[in-house]
């Protein structure tokens, strides 16, 4: 299992310089909400400064009257001293909490934002990427954006004003000194510009290959055992190890930048801090008398302690810089998922027109002239299929895998809209129905129904939350799993794992049918429901299915065994079209 | 505690790198008191010797510490992201040995959240911890021998400060977050098993309507991980408070309580401010530390759960024969349920051809975990060549038995790499074979892309069939002598599975095959039939 880059990365390439400006608004945009939200931070870190300002003036003064000796009572200097340091203190503890608060405002809303356009788009999703991606950006990628909004926001402000505030006290004290701090200051966030480029390209790299090790460590997770039974457990970790290495020099490339302007800002609060020592010296030195000198040495030992003051808003901006770099992968991460929505076969808002809504009883199905291809290079799935279906028959879709059977019924549930023709709904064009409506008209079974790691009962109960005690035993016993719950110690309340474990594919089946019961839907959809059964669990199955298909319209896709099991109209697909003859019966 | 010693063990392999990581910070922490004290003492020193002293060693210091604090920082990282993967791969080579048999009731995404949060939490314990720590430990003398110079109270007050500071607060701060940190990492396990659960079930999500159901779940976790980030961050901050007026003490009892000579004091004074500067951030990283614990112990739980099965410390050498005989097996997969097999004995003859038949439930499969050894008989005993296989290396054991089951997965990758799983060194033609056996050669070869074609996770790319077919591939291309094919016609159709089953006639003599089926065509050939029913086999003629 060598490569890790998906097919389509190259695809995205292509729009690399479209998708840095999205990225760029959308950060633009996030940073105007989130400065409402970081400006408590701010203001307690500004007044944290002038605490820190004072606390140096203090200081400055119990160190003058150590070096000079003069009678000045140093009892005041000391009492201002600590007052200041407990204010700064209590100010360093509000910016803190008021920066927590801000990312996680941020993530919050950014977090249900993400969400919503994900499950909007649907399950199309799934086809262009692995779910565990998905998960990543709405779990690691939005909590990275956690620095973004608590420090990049308030240290990108903070690194402006609070040096402004210091080199304006340290030019009443001194101009020259204050204009070797400001020249210092100027430096850093010229330094962090240019490192802050390279840093910027390699950050993105760098997520994407954490995203790329994340997908990889849950696929191979979930494939643990067939790993270990192939005896490839050393191997997979040997690769495993390459892949974090990857990760390892990847992320290195964009700290070696980042600590570069690190040291830039070492360097110039170094610089700062020995040129005001001699130029201060040298003043001292030709200073008249001693009063002078002891007024001197005071403003010296302030510019000095101003030094630290300076510069700490200027290193927090540094190290925050990171968050932005994590702000921008994000964003572009995000950028890149409605890519789906571009193509409008995965587009589900609701139409233009005012959402229609179609009566909840009896539906008729029809399909006109209906084009539609997942992958050009693969050919249509549906090449025109036209076929009609009265509330409450049933179609019985045969033909061989890949003939097309799954994919009208994955346009009947609205995961994908065709490429051309049209899909009617009691006569009404699918494309104007809203997709909560469209949900309630229909149930679904597929091959592999989706199990929960959870109690069977909820995993049943997710067809219908509300739904009583009564309702949920009767849908039990109408899939017939009632005699397999009473074996059970735990009953309804037995944990089952992810993808089934704990239950066989039958008892998998009949959990779908009893969701399906439970739902109670008009339009019943089945793909392939009974693929990986064995014939006597098949005709059990599917008498519960004929049970589930009374009074429903039905769609079932089959394959040929099957499919004269449950009574309706049969047609015959290969190719994404329907075989001769049955075309005809099927516009009828 | 006992929970980061497995983890510190691991990064024992990594001396070279932390060691160095801790030098370069002890020489930029000296470098860093040096210039310190000698900007204090030249701005001293020019106002009461009237000299500026030692301009060019103040320089010197100011870029050694610039450099070393870039070198330091390199290093240290460098030597975090070394140890972080030692401990993924460990993490992954302890749950390869004990999910052999899958996940079961655990959940992929609570793994997944401990591979990656959870070890990520452990970044801090060398960088942020223990670097600092040993910064602390060489600053403490310097500052108590110079303050001492001065006056011995100050000495011992600054130095108590120092030590409350860097060595007390750190652990009460750990302590004080340990709940929260638990919280915190099982919250965030939450959160993505929330997340991965809308999303793996996205199809079932928009059929049944519950877009807002699984909103609000996500949220009500989210909730959940911000409270007890909240919590942790409180901590963090009150003990950054304490930290930082502990400092604020010490600044101003030098202040104030230091005498002549002046130059000296000054440089002291100074000297002290740079001291707790290196400590200032070891009680907000004692508070993330019990963050880091509970990962540490979530990460350790997992990766060193007992084995259901370990080996023998002299495991017997793998026989020739690949015979399998079950002895009087008795298994049951709860205590409370019914055994689902009892007293079931049977041979499968080295290179022969067997059926074992029988309805859905009644031990076809577990018959193929048992002999993996992925689950263990409560009664009777299982051998491979007359070598019962408990004493067998499970890794020898299993590269002698193929299985293709129910749960085989098909990753995210190619149809290529997915096939070398089984062998890695398969040629070409191999792999074609393979894929024409299973009876989907023609399928493969009319894709543009062939064998370098995307399954898509789980195989999503295609249909099940396709997949299934697929894994039935990679399982004939394995070179093991026995193969185990659990239902693999579950989602043919009936002339594709005729035509895979006469294939099968002419496949590799002297492997052994085992179909497990619940009915034949036929169309096979075979050396012995063996029907499963009330929970022991019966032989069947072939």
């Amino acid at each position: 299992m060598g490569a890790l880059g998906r097919p389509g990365a190259s695809r995205y390439a292509q729009s690399m310089d479209a998708k840095k400006k999205a990225a760029t608004a959308w950060l633009r945009q996030q940073s105007a909400q989130g400065r409402k939200a970081a400006s408590g931070a701010i203001v307690f870190g500004l007044l944290g400064t002038l605490f820190g300002v004072i606390q140096a003036a203090a200081a400055a003064d119990l160190l003058r009257a150590l070096i000079v000796r003069d009678d000045q009572p140093v009892l005041l200097a000391a009492i201002i001293f600590g007052i200041a340091a407990v204010l700064r203190g209590l100010m360093m503890m509000g910016a803190d909490a008021a920066g927590f608060a801000a990312g996680a405002a941020g993530r919050r809303r950014l977090r249900s934002e993400t969400l919503n356009r994900l499950l909007s788009i649907g399950p199309s999703l799934l086809r262009q990427g692995h779910s565990a991606h998905l998960a990543g950006i709405v779990v690691d990628r939005i909590e990275a954006l956690d620095g973004f909004f608590a420090r990049w926001i308030p240290a990108a402000l903070m690194a402006i004003l609070a040096p402004v505030m210091i080199v304006v006290v340290a030019a009443i004290a001194d101009p020259v000194s204050a204009l070797i701090l400001a020249a210092c200051g100027i430096f850093v966030p010229f330094a962090q510009a240019i490192a802050g480029i390279g840093a910027g390209l390699a950050a993105r790299s760098q997520l994407a290959a954490m995203m790329r090790l994340e997908s990889r460590f849950l696929d191979r997770i979930r494939g643990i055992g067939t790993i270990v039974l192939a005896g490839r457990a050393e191997d997979e970790a040997a690769a495993l190890r390459v892949a974090a290495d990857e990760l390892r020099v990847r992320t290195m490339r964009v700290l070696r930048t980042a600590f570069l302007s690190s040291t830039a800002l070492d360097l110039a609060a170094a610089v700062a801090l020995i040129g005001i020592a001699i130029q201060q010296g040298d003043l001292i030195l030709h200073a008249a008398h001693g009063a002078e000198m002891a007024a001197q040495s005071g403003r010296a030992l302030f510019l000095l302690l101003l030094v630290p003051e300076m510069f700490a808003p200027l290193r927090a901006f540094a190290l925050a810089y990171q968050d932005r770099g994590a702000g921008i992968a994000a964003a572009e991460a995000l950028i890149v998922l409605p890519e789906g929505e571009t193509d409008p076969r995965f587009v589900a808002e609701p139409p233009a027109a005012a959402p229609v809504t179609v009566a909840a009883h009896g539906i008729s199905v029809a399909f006109e002239d209906v084009h539609l291809t997942w992958d050009k290079a693969r050919g249509p799935a549906l090449d025109g299929v036209s076929f009609r279906l009265p509330a409450g028959g049933a179609v019985i879709l045969a033909g061989a895998s890949g003939a097309g059977k799954s994919t009208v019924i994955e346009i009947l549930l609205g995961f994908v809209r065709p490429d051309s023709g049209r899909v009617l709904l009691n006569g009404m064009d699918m494309t104007s129905i809203v997709p909560q409506a469209l949900a309630r008209l229909t149930a679904w079974i597929g091959q592999k129904p989706v199990i929960f790691a959870t109690t069977i009962g909820d995993n049943i109960r997710f067809a219908k939350p509300e739904a009583s005690a009564t309702e949920l035993a009767e849908a039990v016993r109408l899939a017939s799993m009632d005699s397999v719950i009473a074996e059970l110690p735990d009953g309804l309340d037995t944990m089952v794992g992810e993808g089934g474990f704990g239950l066989s594919g039958g008892q998998v089946q009949r959990i779908a049918i009893a969701r399906a019961f439970l739902k109670n839907a008009p339009l019943l959809l089945l793909d392939e429901p009974t693929a990986h059964l064995d014939p006597a669990t098949e005709a059990e199955v599917l008498e519960s299915l004929k049970r589930l298909a009374v009074g429903r319209t039905v769609i079932m896709a089959s394959h040929s065994t099957q499919a004269h099991m449950l009574t309706g109209r049969r047609l015959n697909m290969a190719a994404g079209r329907l075989l001769l003859g049955d075309a005809q019966k099927g516009v009828a | 505690m006992q929970d980061i010693l497995p983890i510190f063990r691991l990064w024992k392999a990594r001396t070279g790198w932390m060691a160095a990581g801790i030098i370069l910070s002890l020489l930029a922490v000296l470098a860093g008191l040096l210039m310190m004290a000698l900007a204090g003492r030249l701005t001293a020193a020019a106002v009461v010797a009237g000299v500026i002293a030692a301009p060019v060693l103040l320089r010197v210091t100011g870029v050694a510490r610039v450099v070393l604090r870039y070198a330091e920082r390199v290093v240290t990282h460098e030597a975090t992201f070394r140890a972080l993967a030692d401990v993924r791969v460990w993490f992954f080579s302890g749950i390869a040995q004990r999910l052999a048999g899958g996940l079961g009731l655990a959940r992929s995404g609570d793994v997944l959240s401990r591979a990656v949060s959870d070890v990520e939490s452990l970044d801090g314990l060398y960088s942020r911890i223990l670097v600092p720590l040993a910064g602390a430990v060489l600053v403490l003398p310097v500052l108590v021998v110079v303050l001492a110079l001065h006056s011995a109270i100050l000495a011992l007050v600054v130095g108590v400060l120092f030590a409350v500071s860097a060595f007390l607060l750190p652990v009460l701060a750990a302590r004080a977050t340990a709940a929260a940190g638990e919280r915190l990492a099982v919250n965030l396990s939450n959160l993505r098993v929330t997340v991965l659960d809308a999303i793996t079930g996205l199809r079932e999500v928009r059929v049944f309507g519950a877009e807002g159901r699984m909103l609000a779940a996500v949220q009500a976790r989210e909730a959940n991980l911000l409270a007890a980030q909240r919590d942790v961050a409180k901590s963090a901050r009150l003990a950054q408070l304490a930290s930082f007026l502990l400092a604020q003490a010490a600044i101003l009892s030098v202040l104030v309580g230091l005498g002549a000579p002046a130059p000296a004091a000054v440089a002291a004074a100074f000297l002290t401010i740079a001291a707790f500067e290196t400590v200032g951030g070891l009680p907000r990283a004692g508070a993330l530390a019990g963050y880091a614990m509970a990962g540490a112990r979530r990460v350790r739980a997992t990766a060193t759960a007992p084995l259901t099965s370990a080996d023998l410390d002299e495991p017997q050498p793998l026989p020739r024969d690949s015979t399998l005989r079950f002895e009087g097996v008795r298994f049951r997969w709860q205590a409370a349920r019914t055994p689902v097999l009892d007293g079931l004995t049977m041979e499968i003859p080295s290179g022969s051809r067997v059926a074992i038949l029988g309805p859905s439930g009644s031990g076809k499969s577990t018959l193929a975990q048992l002999a993996l050894r992925l689950v263990q008989p409560e009664e009777g005993r299982i051998l491979l060549g007359g070598v019962d296989i408990t004493e067998l290396k499970a890794t020898e054991l299993r590269s002698r038995i193929a299985l293709l089951s129910q749960a085989t997965h098909l990753f995210d990758d190619t149809i290529r790499a997915n096939l070398l799983l089984a062998r890695p060194d398969a040629d070409e033609r191999a792999l074609w074979a393979a894929l024409d056996a299973a009876q989907i050669g023609d399928m493969v070869r009319a894709l543009p892309e062939k064998l370098d074609t995307w399954v898509g996770e789980g195989g999503y790319r295609f249909s099940g069939g396709q997949g299934r077919r697929m894994a039935l591939a990679r399982v004939l291309l394995s070179p093991a002598l026995v193969v185990i094919l659990d239902e693999p016609c579950a989602g043919l159709d009936m002339e594709t599975e005729q035509a895979f089953l006469s294939t099968l006639n002419d496949l590799g003599r002297g492997r052994t095959f085992v179909l497990i089926a619940h009915r034949l065509l036929g169309v096979e050939k075979l050396d012995r039939i063996w029907r499963l029913s009330g929970h022991h086999a019966v032989a069947a003629t072939a």
